[in-house]
C-alpha cells in the first residue's frame, strides 16, 4: 500500500512539473498539442491526488498502524468518524487535503465549459500549477503521509480529544475549500495580467468561485467558534488567536473586494485595486498556513514547530513578488481609468469607505496578530496581544463597517441628493434612535451597546425598506400579490438581493455578538441536593454519575434547571477520560434558546460527591448561528444558476492560437 | 445626648468595618476577582486569560487565582495585582500591551493609519468629482435609487417578455 501512496504523490508531483512545462512551452510555441497535453496531466495530477486521499481514508479507516501518520493521530479504538478525521490531525494529512482540493479546482478550470476556447486557459492552470508543484514538493519531501514506521506498534498515539467533535469534521474542510477557493481568482487576475485583458472579464468568470471561496471561509470560521464555544468550555466563540487571525484577515480583504469589483465593473475603475486586493487574499491565506505550520506565534491551533513554516515563507514570497512583477510590468495599461466619479455622495464613494475600513481592520488584525514579534525585535520584550487589544481597537472600526452596510444600499450610483437621503433614511433613523432610548431606559448605560443596537436596528431597516420599495415598484407595473412580486423581485436581481440577506446575516451575527458581551458568569461547589442561582435560572445539582463509552469514561453530572420558578429539565455537563490520552475534555451542557444561553461546565468533583460547576447566562447567541445559516442561504442564493442575470461573460481579449 | 453617643458608636463601626470590607469577603464570583484575573494570560498555551481557563492539566492557572484572590483579601487594588505579576514575569503576562512607551503603537498605529487612508481616500475622491465636472458641465438630473430598482425590475419584465416570444 506504501508503495502505491508514495508512487501517487512523487508521480504527482513529476506531473504537475511536466504540466507546467507544457503550458509555458505550448504557450510560448502557440503549440495546442503541448496544452492539451498538460490538461491531460492536469487531469492525471486530480486522479493521483484522489487515489492519495482515497487512500490515506482507507489507512486511517482501518488502522493501519504500520503508517506513521495513522499511528501519530489514531488508535483502533477510535469510532470510524474521528478515524477518518484525523486525515486533517497532521501536517502530512492536511497537506495531503488541501493538495487534492487544489488538483481538483485545477480540473474543473481545465475542463470548465465556459472555458472552452479560451486562450487564458492555459495561464490560469500553468499559475495553479505552480501552487500544485509546491504543495507536492512537500509532501514528497517535506511531509511525507505515507512514511512507514520501522515496526507495527500494537496501539495508536490516538486524537487529540479536542479534535473529536463533530465541528472538527466540518470547519478544517471547510476552510481549506475557502483558502484553496481563493487560488482561483488569483490565478484568473494573474492570467488576465499576462494576456493584458484588461477588461472585467475575469472578475466576472471567477464571481461565483470567489463568492464560494468566501462562503467557506465564513463557515469555516463559524463552526470553528462553535466548536470551541461547545468543546473549550470557556464560554466564548472567538479568542483573537493567531490562528482565528489568519482565517480572518483573507475574509475581511475578500469581502472588500466583492464590493469594489462592482466598482470596475460598473465604471471600468479600481483596476489595480482590484488586482491588488486578490493578491493580498491569496498571500493571506499563505501567510494564516505559515503561522499554524510555523510555531513562530502560539496559538491553540498550532500543529507544532516545525520548519515547514520556512517553505510556506518562502513561496509566499515568489508568488508575491511574481505577482507584483507581472502587476508592475502591465501598470501601463490598467493605469487609466475611463470611469467618473459625479459626486460624493454616491454608492461608489460608500464602496471606497466600505474598502477602506475593510482594509483598516485588515491590518488593525496583521498588526495586533504580529506586534508580539515586532516588539520582540524592536525592543526585546516579549508582549502578549490578546482579546482586551482586539476588542478594544476592532470594537469601532467594526462598528463603523455596520453604519456603512446600512447606509450603503440606499445610496444610489452616481449621486445621491438630500432628498433620496431623507426618503431613504429618515423613516429608519428614528425608529434606530428609539431604539438606543428604549436601551438607555432599560438600564444599559454603556455607550458601545446602545450604539451598536441602534446601528444593528438601523442596517436591518434599510434593507427592508431597500425589499419593500422593490416590490412596490414591481406591484405598480405587474399588479402581482406582494409575495410573488416580492419573489420575483428577488429571483431576477439574484447579485443584489443574495447580497442584502448575507449583510441581513451580517445584521444577526452582530446582534449576538454585541449580545452575548452581557454574560453573567459564577463558580460554585455545591453538594448533593444544594441550588445555586444565577439570572432567572436555579440550579439544583442531584447526582454524580459515570458511564462508559467505548473505551471511554464519562463522568456527568445530573442538574434540574428551573426558570423563574418553571421546571425545564435537566442538563448534564461531562467530563470524558480517554484511554490514549491523559487530559480529559470538557463536554459543555448547553440549554439554547433565542433569548440566551445557560452554559454549565463541570470543573470538578471530590471524593465526597461535591462538584464545582462553572454557569454562565450568554444572551443572544443563538443569533450568531442564526444569521451564520442567513449568510449562507445569501451566498448560495446570489450565485445559483437561473435564467436571470447569471450570463457567461465573454471574452474580449486578445487572442491566441492555443487555449 | 443619647442621639449623638449613637452616632459616635455608628461612626467608629463604620470606620472599623471599612478595611474590614476591603480587606475580605472577596470571592471566585466577585466582580473584582474577574477583573483582576483577566487582566492576566495564561502561559499553558491555552490562550485565555487566567479567569476563563480551566484547562486540565493547566498547573499554574489554580495557583494563580488562589494567588490573586488572596492578595484581594490582604487588601491589594487591581493595578497593585498588576503591576506584582508585570515585575515577576514581564509585560508579557498582561492579556494586552501597555498604553505607554513603544507598546502604545500598537494601540494607535491602525487608527493613525485608518485616518491617513482615510484621508488619501478623500482627496482621491475629490479629485475624480472635480475631473469629472471638468468633462460633464451638465450635471445629470438625480435618478435616485428607486429609479434604479424600478430600472431594473422593468429590464427584467422586458426579458421575460422577450423570453415568451423568442
Amino acid at each position: 500500500m506504501h508503495i502505491i501512496g508514495n508512487v501517487s504523490i512523487y508521480l504527482a508531483f513529476f506531473l504537475s512539473i511536466y504540466a507546467f512545462a507544457a503550458y509555458v512551452l505550448g504557450i510560448k510555441k502557440q503549440d495546442q498539442r503541448l496544452i492539451d497535453s498538460g490538461k491531460g496531466a492536469t487531469m492525471g495530477i486530480f486522479i493521483l491526488a484522489s487515489i492519495s486521499m482515497i487512500l490515506m481514508l482507507v489507512l486511517l479507516g482501518t488502522s493501519q498502524l504500520q503508517f506513521e501518520y495513522v499511528y501519530r493521530y489514531t488508535s483502533t479504538d477510535l469510532p470510524v468518524m474521528y478515524k477518518l478525521a484525523a486525515l486533517w490531525a497532521g501536517n502530512a494529512g492536511s497537506l495531503l487535503l488541501w493538495t487534492f482540493f487544489l488538483a481538483m479546482y485545477s480540473a474543473m478550470v481545465a475542463f470548465s465549459r465556459k472555458m472552452i476556447r479560451n486562450p487564458m486557459t492555459p495561464y490560469i492552470i500553468s499559475i495553479m500549477m505552480l501552487n500544485v508543484i509546491f504543495f507536492y514538493f512537500i509532501l514528497s519531501f517535506v511531509t511525507q503521509p505515507f512514511a512507514l514506521m520501522d515496526g507495527v506498534p500494537p496501539e495508536g498515539r490516538g486524537l487529540n480529544p479536542m479534535l473529536q467533535d463533530p465541528g472538527m469534521i466540518f470547519h478544517p474542510v471547510t476552510l481549506y475549500l475557502g483558502y484553496v477557493g481563493l487560488a482561483v481568482p488569483f490565478a484568473f487576475a494573474i492570467a488576465s495580467l499576462i494576456v493584458k485583458s484588461m477588461d472585467a472579464f475575469w472578475i466576472q468568470m471567477t464571481r461565483r468561485w470567489t463568492i464560494i471561496a468566501w462562503a467557506f471561509l465564513t463557515l469555516g470560521n463559524v463552526i470553528g467558534g462553535y466548536w470551541a464555544y461547545t468543546e473549550l468550555g470557556w464560554g466564548g466563540y472567538w479568542a483573537w488567536d493567531p490562528v482565528e487571525n489568519a482565517s480572518f484577515m483573507p475574509w475581511l480583504t475578500v469581502t472588500a473586494y466583492l464590493h469594489s469589483v462592482m466598482i470596475q465593473e460598473r465604471k471600468n475603475m479600481l483596476k489595480v485595486w482590484n488586482l491588488s486586493l486578490i493578491i493580498l487574499s491569496y498571500a493571506l491565506t499563505l501567510f494564516g498556513t505559515f503561522l499554524v505550520r510555523s510555531g513562530v506565534l502560539t496559538s491553540v491551533h498550532a500543529f507544532g514547530e516545525t520548519n515547514l513554516g520556512a517553505y510556506f515563507l518562502v513561496f509566499m514570497a515568489f508568488m508575491v513578488i511574481l505577482s507584483m512583477y507581472v502587476l508592475m510590468s502591465r501598470y501601463h495599461l490598467i493605469k487609466k481609468d475611463t470611469g467618473q466619479f459625479e459626486s460624493f455622495l454616491s454608492k461608489e464613494s460608500s464602496f471606497l469607505v466600505n474598502n477602506l475600513i475593510l482594509l483598516g481592520a485588515t491590518f488593525a488584525v496583521f498588526w495586533g496578530t504580529v506586534f508580539p514579534l515586532v516588539s520582540e525585535a524592536v525592543r526585546g520584550t516579549k508582549v502578549t496581544v490578546g482579546v482586551p487589544f482586539f476588542n478594544t481597537v476592532m470594537s469601532p472600526i467594526l462598528l463603523a463597517l455596520l453604519f456603512i452596510m446600512a447606509v450603503c444600499p440606499l445610496i444610489a450610483w452616481q449621486r445621491s441628493s438630500m432628498k433620496n437621503i431623507r426618503d431613504n433614511f429618515l423613516i429608519p433613523a428614528v425608529i434606530s434612535l428609539a431604539v438606543a432610548a428604549v436601551l438607555v431606559i432599560m438600564g444599559i448605560r454603556n455607550a458601545y451597546p446602545v450604539i451598536a443596537f441602534a446601528i444593528i436596528s438601523f442596517m436591518v431597516l434599510t434593507h427592508l425598506v431597500e425589499f419593500i420599495r422593490g416590490t412596490r415598484a414591481r406591484r405598480k407595473v405587474t399588479k402581482e400579490a406582494v409575495p410573488v412580486a416580492l419573489f420575483r423581485l428577488m429571483i431576477r436581481s439574484r447579485r443584489r438581493y443574495g447580497g442584502y440577506i448575507v449583510h441581513l446575516g451580517i445584521a444577526l451575527i452582530a446582534f449576538g455578538i454585541v449580545g452575548s458581551n452581557f454574560d453573567v458568569e459564577r463558580m460554585e461547589t455545591l453538594s448533593i441536593g444544594e441550588s445555586m442561582e444565577i439570572d432567572r435560572y436555579t440550579l439544583t445539582y442531584e447526582n454524580l454519575g459515570q458511564r462508559t463509552e467505548g473505551v471511554n469514561d464519562i463522568v456527568f453530572a445530573n442538574i434540574a434547571v428551573e426558570e423563574n420558578g418553571r421546571e425545564l429539565g435537566y442538563i448534564q455537563p461531562e467530563r470524558i477520560f480517554y484511554l490514549n490520552w491523559e487530559e480529559p475534555s470538557t463536554e459543555v451542557a448547553v440549554r439554547s434558546t433565542l433569548r440566551e444561553d445557560l452554559y454549565v461546565v463541570l470543573s470538578g468533583w471530590e471524593e465526597d460527591q461535591r462538584a464545582t460547576f462553572q454557569v454562565k447566562v450568554n444572551p443572544l447567541v443563538k443569533w450568531i448561528w442564526i444569521g451564520s445559516y442567513v449568510l449562507v442561504i445569501g451566498s448560495i442564493f446570489a450565485i445559483w444558476g437561473g435564467r436571470y442575470g447569471q450570463v457567461t461573460p465573454r471574452y474580449a481579449g486578445p487572442e491566441r492560437k492555443v487555449h | 445626648m443619647m442621639a449623638s453617643r449613637m452616632l459616635m458608636i455608628l461612626a467608629v463601626l463604620l470606620i472599623v468595618s471599612v478595611p474590614a470590607m476591603a480587606q475580605g469577603g472577596y470571592d471566585r464570583n466577585s466582580p473584582e476577582f474577574r477583573e483582576s484575573t483577566s487582566q492576566f494570560m495564561c502561559l499553558c498555551g491555552c490562550g485565555q486569560d487566567h479567569f476563563e481557563c480551566n484547562m486540565d492539566g493547566c498547573g499554574l492557572n489554580e495557583q494563580f487565582k488562589t494567588e490573586i484572590l488572596e492578595m484581594l483579601n490582604e487588601g491589594y487594588e487591581k493595578g497593585e495585582i498588576k503591576d506584582h505579576y508585570v515585575t515577576m514575569y514581564g509585560e508579557v503576562i498582561l492579556t494586552a500591551p501597555e498604553k505607554s512607551g513603544f507598546s502604545l503603537t500598537a494601540w494607535v498605529t491602525p487608527f493613525i493609519l485608518l485616518a491617513g487612508a482615510g484621508g488619501g481616500v478623500t482627496f482621491l475622491i475629490r479629485k475624480w468629482v472635480r475631473k469629472s465636472k471638468g468633462v460633464n458641465h451638465v450635471t445629470p438630473k438625480d435618478d435616485g435609487d428607486g429609479d434604479e430598482a424600478e430600472k431594473d425590475i422593468l429590464n427584467s419584465l422586458i426579458e421575460e417578455e422577450r423570453k415568451k416570444h423568442f
